[in-house]
């Protein structure tokens, strides 16, 4: 249940400021909307299993947390970072909404 | 093997060649004709087996899974194409020896022609249809560049080329996606051999119509037959090779391959016959018109085709013979007619008609040597060509069918057959006959210059005395080409006063007459105009179809992102709607799922979300958005994703940080936007996150653990000798997929450093620091604390990530934590700097380091193959110490995030290019004489803020 209401939550941030003007707000509505996906990645793993998934011992798996879907999400993360900063870029270096002053 | 040898004998020669070209100019054309008959000597070798009906045959596993292999066969058919493409080409590689000028650079030209022989003779040796199709457009894509690289004269001829023949190329592939799935095998012989897939209902008429458009076009027959002509803007050695050996008759070839399924189907023959007999008239006709002798020969091309066409159209044995001695006959006096325009174009200064004329007595060895190829063409006896052609009409009176049909294609074929003698005629008396044109200073061409010609020539009068050698090569076309265990006896030589001998009297005769009568018959086709013309049809088809494009693509053509985004989002929605309102069952879900906790986290993005959504200025929502971020990390921490969180963190300061160093620049508040837009905004938003949250409720949370995570936890220690399982997955079990991901965040980062290379971040100065004269305005007096702490920090902090990406393995960290944590360190070091030119992390060649992690993830991938397999993990223990090459990969990625974390620290903070404007091209705007750092990216900073160091301070 939290983990939808985040998901939802975080979809309808990064919608509203996605069609707002200017890409530093479409960036800043990306990386919401990534934040969401990265919520739903690791709610398909369940989250009723929530010890970290360091396994030293095979009896740790019954507890340990889906690993799977962190290693996507960990991937995830540093990519859209990545696109971010590409936005960041974009943003900062044509002209347009982002770099005139509103009047 | 033989074939293998003959095969990588080529393409070693076409390799060789551009080599050969930059140290031999165009002699370079001697020594790849000596590889060439070499070659052709090779393969001849085979020919008392291919004979004997024992075909040559070469293979080695391509792609086993689907049965597709590098298959060879040489047989009947093969052999006749294998004999043009490489003893043409060595006749014509040698021609080009003296036909470019002497100090040129040929390099490309005899490149391409080199990997257009390979092409073909792929293509006429290939026993698997996907080979064949490879190099079926092989051809194409050569022929494109050798037309093409002829000027810009020749781009939209060559574009027509490449357009209507790799149509045809796709054609070809869909009949050999047909054929393959219905005979299950992709091996050529194989499927001829047992033809059950072409009575499968349509499959059969199917394919044959495929393979007729792709070789209609490839060998232009009407109405695809004026790429042809238009291609003649290539050299003329191009054309030489491209209308007698290769590329137009590779369409042939096919036909000739596929008779042996189709050639008792009514439609192929009715298309073929049809379609040939068109382009025979039609091209002849248009030959007879030409006042160009490169027209005129291209022309005649397109005629003679049509012949050829038409006669595999017919399909029977006699007509499969005419159709093999024809394609030779054709090959010798086309290509003697090529390289003897190229000869006339050189010696005389002109290849047109009009101003040509009388030269016999100037080049009397020329004059023979073209007279022979235009009497063989014109099916004079006792050349080939008159044997040939002398066959084909005997094939058209037998084709069977219908009463009518015989006597209707002999007479369409003679027509064509008369036209043809008119143009021969045309085209040696235009030039060697009647009175000396305006040019008197002609001389004979060089004996080098006409060896090539000479044998081509020679060639066919040889072949016209001793026809009846071919008999047995005829017969073994044959049967390889439409009646396999038919061991045909077919005798050349006419045996008496038959029909097809009248024929040819009778085509002659008339011929003669036409000669005669020319003028008047010029006078007559002078006065009759098409319409309209290939060329123009097709132009106004194809801009036609880039405009609709343009214009399709203008429906959503805008600047604006967020113009195209409503749709998106609404078509996701109506499909979640949809979905939903279907229903689906779904499993309960599992106890346990939420805790109080929780729901603290949720309420603090709620808040935060909201913030962000609705605050106008910009530096309040990066912050808000950053505390959203650290509460995903807390959220992350609290599901025991305790490595997404460390990365979420420290993602999160980095984003921060490097969305600071350029929204500085920009303008403090957002732009406004409409309350209609908002509004739309708003509701948009609200509906696909309630659509977010029941999907994420219903399909997550409602099934144990999957098999593969069971899998992973329980295996990662053996398998890995690693604990942690996040770690081992990123770069073990999954590692490609860690390769891909690091390489998209190198490139973004190289995007970045491209992108500012050529535009320049914007250069509106910090206005916070723009006003009153406190100690805020003192950036680096003001920094002091940051930059102390900075001082020891930055490097422990470095140090760290070092450990925890050498731990990774085994416990919470890895390549890209650590690194993050460096970029982390790097960032406080950069920020603290008064000035980003003396900045520690100035020095650091993000490029190289990129460039570096990209090679050792690489080399580490590669080495997994010693044990198996691309990035397969090697272990290595020593003593207790157990050493994985995984940890290896893992710095690759390290330094890859590291690499590009700095630059975009580096990228954003530095604009170089406004430097080198500043510099360069505003001189009014000169550094302070007292400036003792280079930085003068930003005058105006000067200008507003009052001090050096407000100047100098970045942040």
């Amino acid at each position: 249940m939290s983990a939808a209401i985040l998901a939802g939550v975080l979809v309808a941030g990064g919608v509203y400021l996605i069609l707002q003007r200017g890409l530093i707000r479409m960036a800043l509505g990306l990386i919401l909307l990534g934040h969401a996906a990265n919520v739903v990645l690791l709610a398909s793993g369940g989250l009723y299993r929530r010890e970290a998934s360091v396994i030293e011992q095979i009896a740790a798996v019954r507890a340990a947390a889906d690993p799977l879907p962190q290693a996507f999400v960990l991937t995830a993360i540093v990519i859209t970072f990545g696109v971010t900063v590409y936005l960041v870029a974009l943003a900062g270096s044509g002209s347009g909404d982002d770099t005139e002053e509103s009047t | 093997m033989v074939l293998l040898i003959v095969f990588l004998g080529l393409a070693a020669t076409a390799a060789a060649a551009p080599l050969l070209a930059s140290w031999l100019g165009r002699a370079a054309g001697w020594p790849l004709a000596g590889a060439f008959a070499a070659l052709t000597a090779i393969a001849a070798t085979q020919v008392p087996d291919v004979l004997a009906g024992r075909p040559t045959e070469f293979a080695w596993a391509w792609i086993p899974s689907v049965d597709a292999a590098f298959r060879l066969r040489l047989d009947g058919i093969g052999l006749l194409f294998t004999m043009l493409v490489l003893g043409i080409g060595a006749l014509i590689m040698a021609y080009c020896a003296r036909y470019f000028a002497p100090e040129s650079s040929q390099s490309r030209f005899y490149t391409l022609m080199g990997i257009f022989a390979v092409a073909m003779l792929g293509l006429v040796l290939a026993d698997d249809l996907l080979l064949l199709f490879v190099f079926w457009e092989l051809t194409s894509i050569c022929s494109f560049f050798l037309i093409g690289g002829a000027g810009d004269k020749a781009v939209r001829p060559a574009m027509r080329a490449l357009v209507l023949t790799a149509g045809g190329g796709l054609a070809l592939l869909a009949a050999v996606a047909l054929v393959s799935v219905h005979a299950g095998t992709t091996r050529l012989s194989a499927i001829l051999a047992d033809l059950s897939w072409a009575g499968d209902g349509w499959v059969g008429p199917a394919v044959a119509l495929l393979v007729i458009i792709a070789a209609t076009t490839k060998s232009a027959q009407v109405p695809f037959h004026f790429w042809l002509p238009g291609a003649m803007a290539a050299s003329t050695p191009v054309s030489a090779y491209l209308h007698a050996a290769a590329m137009v008759k590779a369409g042939i070839y096919l036909l000739m391959r596929f008779t042996p399924a189709f050639h008792d189907l009514v439609m192929w023959n009715a298309i073929l016959v049809t379609a040939g007999l068109a382009t025979a008239i039609y091209g002849a006709l248009l030959a007879f018109r030409q006042n160009d002798l490169k027209s005129l020969a291209a022309y005649s091309t397109v005629s003679q085709l049509g012949y050829l066409v038409a006669i595999i159209g017919v399909g029977t044995e006699y007509a499969l013979a005419a159709a093999a001695v024809h394609t030779l006959a054709h090959a010798l006096f086309k290509a003697t007619l090529f390289m003897m325009v190229g000869v006339i174009d050189h010696q005389a200064g002109t290849r047109d008609l009009r101003r040509l004329g009388g030269l016999r007595a100037a080049m009397p060895v020329s004059a023979v040597v073209t007279g022979v190829a235009a009497l063989s063409t014109a099916g004079i006896p006792p050349l080939l060509g008159f044997y040939s052609k002398e066959k084909i009409f005997a094939g058209f009176v037998d084709a069977g069918g219908p009463a009518w049909a015989g006597p209707v294609f002999g007479v369409l074929a003679v027509v064509a057959a008369v036209l043809t003698f008119g143009y021969s005629a045309r085209f040696w008396f235009g030039v060697f006959g009647g009175p000396l044109s305006e040019r008197t200073d002609v001389r004979e061409a060089s004996a080098a210059y006409l060896l090539s010609p000479a044998v081509t020539g020679t060639a066919g009068v040889v072949l016209g005395f001793g026809v009846a050698t071919l008999a047995p090569y005829a017969s073994r076309v044959v049967a390889d080409a439409g009646f396999p265990g038919h061991e045909v006896d077919i005798h050349l030589v006419p045996t008496g006063l038959t029909i097809d001998v009248v024929m040819s009297l009778v085509a002659i005769a008339l011929g003669i007459a036409l000669h005669l009568g020319r003028g008047r018959v010029d006078a007559v086709l002078d006065r009759v105009r098409a319409p309209f013309t290939g060329d123009g049809v097709f132009d106004r088809l194809l801009d036609g179809s880039i405009r609709a494009g343009h214009g399709t693509g203008g429906l959503t053509r805008t600047f604006s992102p967020a113009a195209h985004l409503p749709a998106a989002i609404v078509l996701l929605g109506a499909l979640a709607v949809a979905a939903l309102w279907g229903g689906t069952p779904v499993a309960p879900p599992m106890d346990g799922l939420t805790r109080p906790s929780d729901w603290l986290v949720v309420a603090c993005v709620a808040v935060g979300v909201l913030a962000a959504a609705v605050v106008t200025s910009r530096i309040a929502a990066v912050v808000l958005l950053g505390v959203v971020g650290a509460l995903m990390g807390i959220w992350f921490l609290l599901l025991g994703a305790v490595d997404v969180a460390l990365t979420q963190l420290v993602v999160e300061v980095l984003t921060v940080v490097v969305m600071v160093l350029v929204l500085r620049r920009l303008p403090l508040r957002f732009h406004p936007t409409g309350v209609a837009r908002r509004g739309l905004a708003a509701v948009l938003a609200l509906g696909a996150g309630a659509l977010t949250a029941v999907g994420t409720l219903a399909l997550t949370n409602r099934r144990e653990l999957s098999a593969v995570s069971e899998w992973l936890m329980t295996n990662s220690y053996e398998e890995t000798g690693g604990v942690n399982v996040v770690n081992t997955i990123l770069v073990d079990f999954r590692a490609l997929d860690t390769l891909g991901e690091v390489t998209v965040v190198g490139l973004a980062a190289l995007g970045i450093v491209a992108l500012l290379d050529t535009t320049r971040l914007t250069g509106i100065p910090p206005s916070e620091f723009s006003l009153g004269t406190g100690p805020e305005e003192n950036v680096d007096d003001n920094a002091i604390v940051v930059r102390t702490v900075a001082r020891i920090m930055a490097p422990a902090i470095v140090l760290l990530s070092l450990y925890m990406l050498f731990r990774g393995h085994n416990d919470h960290g890895g390549g890209f934590i650590g690194a993050l944590v460096a970029g982390a360190g790097l960032a406080l070091a950069h920020v603290a700097a008064a000035n980003p030119r003396k900045s520690p992390i100035r020095a650091l060649p993000y490029v190289p380091i990129i460039a570096g992690g990209l090679m050792i993830a690489l080399v580490t991938g590669l080495l997994g193959y010693l044990d198996g397999g691309f990035l397969r993990p090697l272990h290595l223990d020593v003593g207790s110490l157990h050493l994985s090459s995984a940890v290896v990969f893992d710095v690759g990625v390290y330094l890859i995030v590291v690499g590009a974390v700095i630059a975009a620290l580096h990228r954003m903070s530095i604009a170089p290019l406004l430097e080198r404007d500043t510099m360069a091209h505003t001189p009014k705007e000169e550094r302070p004489p007292d400036d003792e750092d280079e930085d003068t990216e930003s005058p105006m900073v000067a200008a507003t803020s009052g001090g050096r160091d407000a100047e100098e301070g970045e942040l």
